[in-house]
């Protein structure tokens, strides 16, 4: 057992890193033509696609680690639960840098267009600007510096993001929900969860873990 | 996620068009399901979504009829959709594409480079407004 949580982290890290490297391999041989029907048709589209998901999957297991401990006492995953938001971070990051550079191709003018003008672009914009300030103060001396609950509130923008990267995929669709529809679903419990057990919690600071 | 069947439309003279064919074949060969066998619409100035997969019907009608994308969004898909680049999707830009297996994007050109042939179609129309 003690082996078994020893080795969650690194396999938390292979998880995470692993759909990137597949994506980065999937974009090389792409580009340089030695397999142009990898990614599709449109591979710069599927990549989006790709990365825009992996993101809000990642935000939904940051948010689903409180629940696991509190309903099974998984508490072994507490200690990894920074790695899982950078993860988040990580592929909301990429998914932006795939627009700009890849589907705008650094046409900066038109990208400043676009976020103005499309609804979803901005959500999405405004939502990986949340995830900023949260990367940021992952570190454990911006959680000492931020005592006093301040770093438990600052963090509460996860939900902001989930919420935010929700409406983004919603309005993105052409005409299909189903996926989005599943995100909403799975935020809605992650959420409601809280939301329920909130009373609970007033009164045991013990167990706040946002 | 579509209403069922499929159904798209041109006006009579974008039919008659030399440009608007009826295909049965692809590079020589029967055309295979996967592109609209046994007859697949080939409109090549207006986006893909007008040319027409697997026909099983046609018919004249006096009216102009309701089309697919047309009436599922009516808003992003107009009756027309010839390809211009001065009229965004309301969600993305339409001024540049990706050719199939090109990487990068070059600029798209009015009816798909085909206006010399066809833009008379629409002369004295404001194409912005029946995009």
């Amino acid at each position: 057992m003690r082996g078994a949580a020893r080795a969650l982290g690194p396999a938390l890290f292979l998880f995470g890193a692993l759909p990137f490297a597949v994506l980065a391999v999937q974009l090389f041989l792409v580009y340089t033509g030695r397999r142009p029907d990898l990614l599709g048709a449109e591979p710069v589209e599927a990549l989006e696609h790709a990365t825009g998901q992996l993101a809000l999957r990642f935000v939904a297991f940051t948010l689903a680690v409180t629940p696991l401990r509190r309903i099974f006492g998984w508490n072994a995953l507490a200690r990894h639960r920074r790695m899982l938001g950078l993860f988040a971070f990580f592929y909301a990051t990429v998914h932006l840098v795939v627009y700009a550079a890849l589907d705008l191709e650094l046409q900066l003018g038109e990208v400043a267009a676009e976020i103005v003008k499309r609804p979803y672009i901005t959500v999405g914009t405004l939502s990986w600007l949340a995830l900023v300030p949260l990367a940021v103060t992952s570190t454990r001396g911006w959680v000492r510096r931020l005592s006093g609950g301040r770093w438990l509130r600052l963090h509460r923008l996860t939900y902001a993001v989930a919420v935010g990267g929700t409406v983004h995929f919603w309005w993105s669709v052409k005409k299909d929900v189903t996926e989005p529809l599943v995100y909403t679903i799975v935020f809605a419990v992650l959420l409601g969860y809280r939301w329920l057990t909130r009373r609970s919690r007033a009164g045991a600071p013990g167990v706040a873990a946002g | 996620v579509l209403g069922w069947p499929y159904r798209e439309a041109l006006r009579l003279d974008e039919a008659l068009h030399p440009l608007a064919l009826l295909a049965t074949g692809l590079y020589g060969k029967p055309l295979p399901n996967q592109n609209g066998a046994p007859l697949r619409l080939v409109v090549p100035w207006k986006y893909g979504f007008k040319s027409i997969k697997a026909i099983t019907r046609v018919r004249l009608t006096a009216e102009r009829p309701r089309t697919s994308w047309n009436e599922s969004a009516p808003s992003e898909y107009g009756f027309y959709a010839n390809v211009n680049p001065a009229v965004d999707h309301p969600r993305w830009t339409q001024a540049r594409e990706r050719r199939v297996g090109e990487f990068r994007r070059r600029p798209t050109l009015p009816f798909n480079g085909y206006g010399e042939q066809v833009a008379g179609l629409y002369a004295g129309m404001d194409l912005a407004r029946d995009y």
